[in-house]
């Protein structure tokens, strides 16, 4: 189950996060995704220590902790994308379906000519699709 | 998502855009209309690259960007690409496109036609074409620069029309 998804700006600026559980934990959720960036940073600074794809956009797993695994994905535009899932058995083929799915869903919340770059992103049609790409990533994974 | 224009309306709404910073908005100052057209460019060229650089893996130096906006960038905008790409290897690229497509749509105005005729005629009626020509011309360049920021890249962008049809911009990276 996907327990939060971020949005994160070239500056490490949040420019949309959405929790998914009905617990209490959306500040430790944050934690986690702001403590995701440094290894994001660190990754993309030092590609020839992180294995042979090294312009790829995908990241893959960040760092599992204990309940979480926090998955990372940045665009050419150095915007990231992190997922963090309480799944433990997380096939990669979903991850990055997932990815593709919320990038063309960024994309598209990004071209409205209504949003300021680089400020937070308030529309609804972007929280509607990004909780239906949520939705779908829980089904098929369970399949 | 997939929805679709006509091409017309496209080059219908920008010849109107520069018509009315020119002659309606900003008719005492050319340049604030110009500065203007182009941080409209520079908003569209940002949202674009967002757009086209989709599936793509990361550039790995300016070339590669420079590469792509002359070749998939430049066939997704204008349904063709730059024909001729030259560098100083030192931040300063020309792009030449022998054919601006936007060029092209335009029509020559007639009331060239009703100049001084003590004058050479057909200098004049081409320097004034040109002229009016050249305002076009900021949408692109901000479009251009808008995409290049975008991928980290901050620069200047230029254009210049050698003829006609043709055009040539130059981009210099800052930094």
């Amino acid at each position: 189950m996907i327990a939060c998804v971020a949005v994160i700006g070239h500056q490490n600026n949040p420019l949309y996060i959405q929790s998914f559980t009905e617990a209490d934990d959306a500040l430790k959720l944050h934690h986690i995704v702001h403590c995701s960036l440094d290894v994001v940073e660190e990754r993309v600074n030092n590609p020839k220590k992180s294995g042979p794809t090294l312009n790829e956009t995908f990241l893959g797993l960040l760092y599992p902790t204990e309940n979480y695994k926090v998955y990372g994905y940045l665009t050419n535009t150095k915007v990231k994308f992190i997922l963090v899932t309480t799944d433990l058995d997380v096939r990669d083929a979903d991850v990055r379906n997932f990815f593709r799915r919320f990038h063309a869903a960024y994309v598209d919340a990004v071209s409205n000519p209504f949003h300021v770059p680089g400020k937070k992103i308030t529309s609804k049609t972007f929280a509607e699709r990004v909780s239906n790409i949520v939705k779908s990533f829980g089904l098929s994974s369970a399949g | 998502m997939g929805r679709e224009v006509s091409e017309s309306c496209i080059d219908s709404l920008l010849m109107e855009m520069v018509s009315s910073y020119c002659n309606r908005f900003d008719a005492k100052k050319p340049e604030l209309a110009g500065r203007r057209i182009e941080a409209i460019g520079y908003q569209v060229g940002h949202q674009l690259a967002e757009r086209y650089t989709m599936e793509r893996p990361w550039f790995s130096d300016h070339l590669e960007a420079i590469k792509f906006i002359c070749k998939d960038f430049w066939s997704d905008v204008f349904k063709k690409q730059i024909d001729n790409l030259k560098t100083n290897h030192r931040g300063t690229f020309v792009l030449q496109d022998s054919r601006f497509r936007w060029l092209a749509q335009m029509p020559v105005d007639p009331s060239i036609e009703n100049v001084d005729l003590s004058q050479d005629p057909s200098a004049l009626a081409e320097n004034k074409a040109t002229q009016a020509m050249s305002m076009h011309l900021y949408f692109p360049c901000g479009i251009i620069r808008g995409a290049l920021s975008n991928l980290g890249i901050p620069c200047a962008v230029s254009a210049d029309i050698s003829d006609l049809l043709a055009c040539s911009f130059v981009v210099r990276i800052k930094g």
